[in-house]
């Protein structure tokens, strides 16, 4: 993985992108076998369509193109109107390489290079070959359609293909006006690029929303343009606005990667045309203008004594490559790297004139095989020649041979190539080292197999302790007790980072669930007409998976909540004196084992009266609950099922089904939920939970000599109370515990067996208080025993219906552990 | 509205789109030697560039904008031209 973080859609992407890749690439194999297979020719369809339509969503046009090219073809193919063979599947196999290499290269760089998109025209153009007919190409314009209209003066057309030649640059250069050209000239520096841009908009480009007047404006560093209009221009009657018929030519300094960037959407409707800049110089002496009258200073640059001495080294180094004996493979692209490099040397130093020289020279010595002409250049200039002197005295004899090594091993990989191969080639996976994808798509199924197998491992390595007693206390072997004890401290480390890291592998962020709320939000506020800046915090906190795929009903619900009842409209908010725009953040983080969401609004809060004269209202409390029950318990009868505080229903709440499906839904991940709210300035609804379903903290407590198991979650904290500071009212026990007063249940009473609640040797009963949907008591048991970690088993069959319990797990000695269910035993 | 449609004068103001296109042939189509302000134009979308060369549309007053200017100029007045011919 890279260091910047990538975006979860673009990971996706790529992520798919690779299977799509292969599944195209086997289905591409297979039809080579069974051409007339047309299932597998739809599912290549299929493949490479869904891979089109995803690259779209991202800015790839050099990949998207590609894609739509080939999904062209294959159209063509399926239906018939074009034949599938070896060679055009070599070509949509090379296709598909070259999107395998974008892909490599976006997830390494986050980005495509600017030069990839003449890789991509090649590759879509020779996609477009196999098109029996294709209308969407304006310059081979030999169908009806296009025919209509001349495209373009005939003349630049012409120029424009054969472009490569000085003469028609020249003339294309006798096209700008002289003023033009001379600005230009002024304004040229020695090395600068200078291109000719011949740019020739699709005819339904408008459709594509481009405007090629704006593109040509916008074009980096641009010297000089014209439009270009057909001859002769359509009738003004018979001229469709919908149609591109003009045409641009520009003259940019830009450099040519620029280019490449600035038209990386519309590379096939551009001819970009490098122009050697001394040209610009010879089309104004065809003018008749005078050198002299140009200005001068710009063409030669003041050199220190530094330069002028680098100067003369790389000269004579470039002499003793020259002068080198041998002809190995890559002679000839030597012979290019000294004219490259003297070439440049010499514009650098203002020598403009030299180049047409150096090309002849190297002409020469390319047909020949020997440079006695390029020799001759360099000895032909004074100011080399006192460089050639210098290197006699200066240069020791090893430095050519180093350089010769250097100057090798980069030609080896650069020239040699270019002229043994002409065409591209995107890594073959059968030629390339392949490198693997770095993420894994498992079934859920099989990650859940390894961690229930974990899980078994924790609890019978818990077996381990009991052995070890066992043979301490019943066969009295000391030693062996010792070794078990830490062969099983050694089992128990790898159990546990076993278990850790396979819980690493089922989480999953938070913003999973999160990255929908944007748009949530904003079609709920547009649609009940309130303003709503909403605020994410926390998204990369991460939980397994169960727990964050469980959390998004719950959200969504609370999120509605707040935006349909919490938040007021503008006016409202402003006559409160808060901001118009309301304020709703959601925000996770981890504390300790638990993912904690909290999503709070500043709308104007929940009115405990109110909520508890519905909930009387509803039945949902008795009058004497009505006067006894606080505040926060009123608020926290919000949860309670059938209540709706919204005067109206809508549809997006208010109901009564809400809250209390937010509750039994993170109730039963194992999660809490709290909302504290205070009146005309906002709610917060606090949901805690578990990083992960597989392991649940018990406190095991004993009662009537059984043990069980109650989820740490609900458990406040473990009192011992003493018998006479317990009060009887009718039948119900209470105990004042920290100034509260809370009821006391009877463990033994609530499971219905029948023994009274053991007293220890100071006359106090255990008392474990827990707390379940806002409600408080204590469960009254035998005894306290430890805090462990299990894996909690749903109950199956028969015992399914025992709404007492909500799982059980196994000990560490075999036996099995019941966990209790807190708020279904209440 | 970026075209003010006058008597006898279209006046261009800010950036012209391409939806304007349609609505500018069809009255150049009624108008013929129609003139076309463009003082105030910042920019003008192709699709009217064409419309505005096919009519040889009169320019009375060319884009304050010089680097509008400099692209429509050659390519209007050529059609200007082309109409004395």
């Amino acid at each position: 993985m890279s260091s910047v973080p990538m975006s979860p859609l673009l990971e996706q992407f790529l992520s798919e992108a690779r299977d799509l890749l292969e599944c195209s690439g086997a289905k591409l194999m297979h039809l080579e076998d069974a051409p007339n297979d047309q299932d597998v020719m739809n599912e290549l369809f299929r493949c490479v369509h869904t891979l089109k339509g995803n690259s779209g969503l991202f800015s790839f046009p050099e990949m998207t193109r590609v894609l739509h090219a080939g999904e062209d073809l294959l159209g063509m193919v399926r239906s018939g109107h074009a034949n599938y063979s070896r060679e055009l599947a070599d070509c949509l196999l090379e296709a598909m390489d070259f999107v395998g290499t974008l892909c490599r290269e976006i997830e390494a760089t986050h980005g495509v290079d600017a030069s990839r998109a003449r890789d991509s025209q090649q590759i879509t153009e020779a996609l477009h070959k196999w098109m029996p007919s294709l209308k969407t190409h304006p310059a081979p314009a030999g169908n009806g359609v296009a025919a209509a209209v001349s495209m373009g003066t005939p003349s630049i057309a012409a120029n424009a293909s054969s472009a490569n030649g000085t003469h028609s640059v020249r003339s294309l250069l006798a096209g700008i006006p002289e003023s033009t050209r001379k600005m230009a000239l002024a304004h040229w520096r020695p090395g600068d690029a200078l291109h000719w841009i011949a740019y020739r908009p699709l005819r339904e480009c408008f459709f594509h929303g481009d405007d090629p007047l704006n593109t040509a404006r916008q074009t980096p560093a641009l010297v000089w343009g014209r439009v270009v209009a057909p001859e002769p221009l359509p009738p003004l009657a018979d001229l469709d606005t919908y149609s591109c018929v003009v045409q641009f030519d520009l003259l940019t300094n830009a450099p040519r990667e620029e280019l490449d960037q600035f038209y990386r959407y519309i590379p096939e409707q551009v001819e970009i045309i490098t122009i050697p800049s001394h040209w610009l110089l010879n089309s104004l002496e065809n003018l008749g203008e005078s050198r002299a009258a140009l200005p001068a200073a710009p063409r030669r640059r003041s050199y220190s004594e530094n330069d002028e001495a680098a100067f003369h080294k790389i000269i004579a180094a470039q002499r003793q490559i020259l002068l080198l004996e041998d002809r190995p493979i890559w002679y000839a692209g030597r012979l290019k790297a000294v004219a490259a490099v003297l070439a440049n040397l010499s514009s650098a130093a203002g020598h403009t004139c030299d180049e047409a020289d150096i090309q002849a020279a190297l002409a020469d010595a390319l047909s020949t095989g020997h440079p006695t002409l390029l020799l001759a250049w360099i000895d032909a200039n004074p100011a080399n020649r006192a460089g050639a002197a210098l290197v006699s005295n200066d240069t020791s004899a090893t430095a050519p041979a180093e350089m010769e090594k250097g100057a090798g091993s980069s030609l080896e990989s650069g020239p040699g190539e270019v002229l043994a191969d002409e065409g591209i080639k995107f890594g073959r996976r059968a030629e390339v080292a392949f490198s693997g994808p770095k993420s894994l798509k498992v079934d859920q199924a099989k990650v859940d197999r390894l961690m229930n197998l974990i899980g078994e491992l924790v609890v019978s390595k818990n077996g381990l302790p009991y052995l070890a007693e066992r043979a301490e206390s019943q066969f009295g072997v000391r030693e062996l007790s010792r070794e078990i004890k830490g062969q099983y401290s050694i089992i128990n480390r790898i159990a546990d980072e076993m278990q850790d890291a396979i819980m690493q592998v089922r989480m999953m962020a938070v913003s999973f669930v999160f990255q929908r709320f944007p748009r949530l939000v904003r079609d709920i506020s547009r649609k009940l007409g309130k303003e709503v800046q909403l605020v994410l915090e926390g998204e990369q906190t991460e939980a397994d998976k169960n727990i964050i795929e469980s959390l998004a009903d719950p959200l969504i619900h609370i999120v509605r909540n707040s935006l349909d009842h919490g938040l007021e409209t503008p006016e409202v908010r402003l006559a409160a004196g808060k901001p118009a725009t309301g304020r709703l953040t959601i925000r996770a983080a981890q504390e300790a084992d638990r993912v904690v969401i909290e999503v709070s609004d500043d709308g104007r809060g929940i009115d405990p009266a109110v909520i508890k004269q519905k909930a009387y209202e509803k039945g949902i409390i008795d009058e004497a609950a009505l006067e006894r029950i606080g505040d926060q318990e009123a608020i926290n009868l919000i949860f309670a099922a059938g209540l709706s505080t919204a005067k109206v229903l809508s549809d997006l709440s208010g109901r009564g089904v809400g809250m209390d499906v937010v509750r039994s839904a993170v109730e039963k991940i194992n999660g809490t939920v709290v909302l504290h709210s205070e009146l005309g300035k906002g709610t917060t609804i606090r949901i805690s939970l578990p990083l992960s379903m597989a392991v649940t903290q018990v406190m095991i407590v004993e009662s009537d000599g059984q043990l069980f198991g109650v989820p740490m979650d609900h458990v406040v904290e473990t009192v011992r109370v003493s018998g006479s500071n317990i009060r009887t009212f009718k039948k119900s026990q209470t105990a004042v515990l920290r100034g509260r007063i809370v009821p006391l249940k009877s463990l033994n009473a609530l499971l219905g067996i029948n023994a009274i609640p053991r007293m220890n040797s100071d006359d106090e009963l255990a008392v474990l208080r827990v707390q379940t949907g806002g409600v408080e008591f204590g469960l009254v048991v035998d005894g306290f025993r430890e805090t462990i970690g299990v894996i909690q088993k749903p109950l199956n069959g028969f015992l399914s219906g025992l709404a007492a319990f909500s799982g059980s797990a196994l000990l560490g000695n075999g036996s099995v552990l019941m966990i209790l269910n807190i708020r279904e035993i209440v | 509205m970026p075209i003010e449609y006058k008597k006898n004068r279209a006046l261009f103001r800010d950036v012209v789109t391409v939806e304007e296109a349609e609505g500018l042939l069809e009255w150049l189509q009624t108008r013929p030697g129609a003139q076309a302000d463009l003082a105030a134009c910042s920019h003008l979308h192709t699709a009217n560039l064409q419309v505005l060369m096919s009519a040889k549309a009169r320019i009375s007053k060319w884009p304050k904008d010089p680097g509008l200017r400099a692209w429509l100029e050659p390519a209007l007045q050529t059609a200007e031209l082309n109409s004395g011919k």
